[in-house]
Formats: C-alpha cells, sequence, structure tokens
C-alpha cells in the first residue's frame, strides 16, 4: 500500500512535468496547426539556462528558472518570426521539415556550447521530508505545487482574460478572429512566448532528479506528442489530463511490470487510446 | 457624406485577376448590394475591404483616407467589420463568448460590451435562449445570427455582409433580411453581396452587378429592378 501511494506521488510528478510541456506544444498546435518538433530543443535549452544560472552565476534556483522561462520564451518568439511566420503560406510540410532543422540546430549549437556530458543540476530544496507517512524530497513537492499552479494560472488567463481567450479564438478560425479585430501575429507571439516559458518551467524543475543534456528533450517531446494525441489536438485539457494518465501509466508500470519498459508504456497506451477513440479523448467537433 | 470608396480595384490570385478595375460608392446610412453569381467576385471584393487580401492595383478609402494595405485588426478597428459567407465562428466557443470576443476592440469598456449584448439578445432572442451552447451546435439560421451578432458586437460604422442568405430556409431569409433594414435603420451602413437579388434590391439603396470580376451594371435598386437584363438573370421573373 506505502508503495502504492509513494509510486502515485511520483506519477504525479512526472505527470505535471509532462502536462507542462504538452500544454506548450498544445497552444502552438493551434498556431501552426503542426506540432512543433522544435519544442523538444526548446525544453532542453531551457534545462541549460538555469543549470547555468546557477552554477556559473550563482543565481539562486527560482529566480533561474525566471530567466529560463524569459530566455526560452523570447527564444521561442524568434523561432516564430524568423521562421513560422516567413512559412505561414508553405504547404504545412515545410513548417515541419524547419521544425525539425532547429531541433537539430538547437541541440548541435548546444553540444557545441556547453558540451555532450550528462550535468547534474543542483537544487536547494534536496531536504527529504516526511508528509502522511510517505517519503519525499522536497524537490518533487515544488514541482507538483509549482506546475499545478502554473496550469491553474494559464487556465484562468485562457477563460477568464480577452487576451488569453484570443489563443483560443485564433486556434478555432485564424480568420474569425481577424475578422473581429484581433492582431494574429501578436497573438502568435505571445503563444509562443508562452510556450516556450512553460517547456522552461518543466525542464527546470525536473533536471534535478533527472540530468541536463543536450539529447533531454527527446524523450519527453516524444512523450509530449503521445500526451497531445491522446487529449486531443489542441485541446488544453485534453494535454492536462493526457499528461498525468501518461505520467501514473509510467511510475505504476514501472513500479509493478518492469522498469525497463516504462518508456515503452507511453506508445502502449497510444496505440490503445487511438483503437478505442480515434480522435482522442477530447477530440473536438469537425477540425 | 460618402464612407467608403473604391478606386479602380484589382485583386489578382497568381496571375489571375479576380475583380478588374472596379469602383464602388457607399454613403452613408445607405444599404448597397453587390449581385452576382458565384465566382464574379463579390467575396473577393469584401476580402479587400477587410483586409484580408491585398489589391493588386487601385485604392480603397474609408472616410477620406486610403485603408488598403492596412492589416485585417486595424481596419475592424477604423469601423468596417465583415461578417464572411461561411460565418468564421469559433466554433468550441458558447454564443455568449462568440458574441464579446465581437467586442474585442472595445475589450476596456465593459458597460458599453454589456450594452451591446443586451442589444444583440434583443434583435436575435434565439441567441439569448442558446447564450451558452456552442457556436458549432447552432442551426445555420442561427449561426448567420450569431456572425451579425458578433459583426454588431464591434460597433461597426461599415457593416459587410457576404450573402447573409446563402443556405437558409426562405423564411428565415426574410428574417433575416428584416434584421438587416433594422441594423440600417439604427445607423449602421450596409455593403451585402447578394444572389437572392429580389430580396437584396427590396431593401437597398442601389447595387452593382458583377460579371467575371468586372462590374458590369450599376444603379439605385428601382433604375436595376427595371432593367430587363437583369430581371432575366437574376430576379427571374
Amino acid at each position: 500500500m506505502e508503495l502504492l501511494i509513494q509510486q502515485l506521488f511520483n506519477g504525479l510528478t512526472i505527470g505535471s512535468v509532462y502536462a507542462l510541456v504538452a500544454l506548450g506544444l498544445t497552444l502552438v498546435y493551434g498556431i501552426l496547426h503542426i506540432p512543433n518538433f522544435a519544442h523538444g530543443a526548446l525544453y532542453m535549452v531551457g534545462g541549460y539556462v538555469t543549470l547555468l544560472m546557477m552554477t556559473n552565476f550563482g543565481v539562486h534556483y527560482l529566480l533561474a528558472i525566471l530567466v529560463s522561462m524569459a530566455v526560452v520564451g523570447v527564444l521561442s518568439v524568434l523561432m516564430e518570426r524568423f521562421i513560422f511566420y516567413p512559412l505561414r503560406h508553405s504547404p504545412p510540410i515545410q513548417d515541419k521539415v524547419a521544425a525539425i532543422g532547429i531541433l537539430l540546430f538547437l541541440e548541435a549549437l548546444a553540444q557545441l556550447l556547453w558540451g555532450a556530458d550528462y550535468r547534474t543540476m543542483p537544487t536547494p530544496y534536496g531536504q527529504v521530508v516526511n508528509l502522511f507517512g510517505l517519503t519525499l524530497t522536497m524537490q518533487r513537492i515544488i514541482i507538483v505545487i509549482t506546475a499545478i499552479a502554473v496550469m491553474i494560472a494559464l487556465y484562468a488567463f485562457l477563460k477568464k482574460t480577452f487576451i488569453g481567450a484570443t489563443i483560443i479564438a485564433m486556434a478555432q478560425n485564424r480568420e474569425g478572429a481577424n475578422l473581429v479585430g484581433i492582431n494574429t501575429n501578436k497573438v502568435a507571439m505571445l503563444t509562443f512566448f508562452i510556450a516556450g516559458a512553460l517547456a522552461a518551467i518543466g525542464a527546470s524543475l525536473t533536471s534535478p532528479i533527472n540530468l541536463v543534456f543536450p539529447g533531454m528533450g527527446h524523450l519527453v517531446i516524444l512523450k509530449a506528442f503521445v500526451i497531445i494525441i491522446i487529449g486531443g489536438m489542441g485541446s488544453v485539457p485534453g494535454a492536462i489530463l493526457g499528461g498525468y494518465i501518461l505520467g501514473f501509466t509510467e511510475s505504476l508500470g514501472a513500479t509493478y511490470l518492469a522498469n525497463d519498459y516504462k518508456d515503452i508504456i507511453a506508445f502502449l497506451l497510444l496505440v490503445l487510446i487511438l483503437t478505442i477513440k480515434p480522435n482522442g479523448i477530447f477530440a473536438k467537433g469537425g477540425v | 457624406m460618402r464612407v467608403l470608396k473604391l478606386n479602380s480595384v484589382t485583386v489578382n490570385y497568381g496571375k489571375y485577376s479576380a475583380v478588374r478595375q472596379i469602383d464602388i460608392e457607399v454613403s452613408e446610412g445607405e444599404i448597397v448590394v453587390l449581385l452576382g453569381a458565384n465566382g464574379a467576385g463579390k467575396t473577393t471584393t469584401f476580402k479587400t475591404i477587410s483586409g484580408l487580401l491585398k489589391p493588386t492595383g487601385g485604392t480603397v478609402n474609408f472616410e477620406g483616407a486610403p485603408i488598403n494595405g492596412k492589416s485585417p485588426d486595424r481596419i475592424v478597428q477604423a469601423g468596417i467589420v465583415q461578417c464572411a459567407e461561411d460565418r468564421k465562428l469559433f466554433p468550441q466557443m458558447s454564443v455568449q463568448q462568440n458574441l464579446m470576443m465581437g467586442g474585442y476592440i472595445h475589450r476596456s469598456k465593459k458597460t458599453q460590451l454589456k450594452e451591446s449584448l443586451k442589444e444583440v439578445y434583443e434583435l436575435f432572442p434565439i441567441l439569448y435562449d442558446k447564450r451558452d451552447e456552442s457556436a458549432r451546435l447552432l442551426s445555420g439560421g442561427q449561426q448567420q445570427m450569431l456572425a451579425i451578432g458578433r459583426a454588431l458586437m464591434a460597433k461597426p460604422k461599415l457593416m459587410l455582409l457576404d450573402e447573409p442568405s446563402i443556405g437558409l430556409a426562405p423564411l428565415v431569409v426574410e428574417q433575416m433580411f428584416t434584421s438587416i433594414q433594422h441594423i440600417n435603420k439604427d445607423g449602421t451602413t450596409i455593403l451585402l453581396a447578394e444572389q437572392n437579388a429580389n430580396a437584396a434590391l427590396s431593401i437597398a439603396d442601389k447595387g452593382y452587378v458583377f460579371e467575371n470580376g468586372r462590374i458590369v451594371i450599376e444603379g439605385t435598386s428601382e433604375e436595376l429592378f427595371s432593367n430587363d437584363e437583369i430581371r432575366k438573370a437574376y430576379i427571374g421573373a
């Protein structure tokens, strides 16, 4: 029983990070209408920026995360301006190729600048605490709390403010958004900024319990794809729910089935869910 | 007072000219109708006025200032709002959310938005009954009302209505034209594209007839009604 609860909490931790990454991916999908493969590279850069702020500049962990959010957010906006915006009238395949190009470029750049080594990120929250009979590290508690707080804030922003609603409006009908007077360029930039910042938070939160290296985004972004496919492309609640479904399945699967197969679980889950609901759990009517 | 003036406007899609050197004038308070078959250039003209397309030649003037080259959101702010032929609603948003998005450019004026919302619901009571339903679940007529309602929320000086009667039952078409007249009486100038020439001319002040991207005939509604060619081609009586 204790093992189960411990694993459920682990699932919550992993799921929180997955959900943050998948949220950014799903928001950008609403603008580009293609999955942005370069999102995994943004995640990786987010991890490095936080790490370097801490090790090279001695900045506090939490402040380093804020810097990382800003840096990756701006990087994401530049990506939109200089690569995806000029391609807006091209066939979607060109966006996809461009996204893969950005991914490869950023990874190679990270390797050039920071080397290929696996690096650990220090955290001021390494303490072990006992909560309701569970042994947890402070870091994991912070991951869950921060992620949930960020998701609530994002949800309120999208649902309760006019500016947030423009992101949803543009995803649902781009020309319709134009016709009510929304500046779709600004909305696209805002969306990319938010997506970048979310990737940076996700990477910075999880790095102290994983590692920082140029390829750290691969598996995460693949799983984020699985999540937004499961949750329905472009759906915000779908990305959150999908993230947690995957997190729980993985941590329980690793414990009760086999740890070696934990990364396969995501894809088995994908096959299973798409067999039953081919359009995803939160599939939207029409397109 | 002249509100809108298109001066020798040409729009190309690649090498193909969708409209060629058209001149249109709309004065304040008028209802002006563009008649013509599918593909004659009406929608292209509308998209050009609302900034979704850029003219290859000629100018579009609104209240004396050129607006061709401005982005669509600036044109909405200037006071021109288009109701597109395919409505371009936000399908997963509720009716009320769609209307609120229509008031996006007035988002800081909360009381005005509430007032506009009330007016739209008075004009189309069915929208009030369905305010929490998502837009994609509405019938064709209701979606058209929502599209017009959403455009009204922006308090336009000039409203562009692209085939509001398309795909609607005859009785609903009649209601739609009554509503359009009502909106016009409340002070909104209207430029209307229609294939239903009979209904359109009965509420319009003047009209232009499009054929293959050119304006072939223009005149007041009475003149167009009494023109034999038009009667044969568009009115069918």
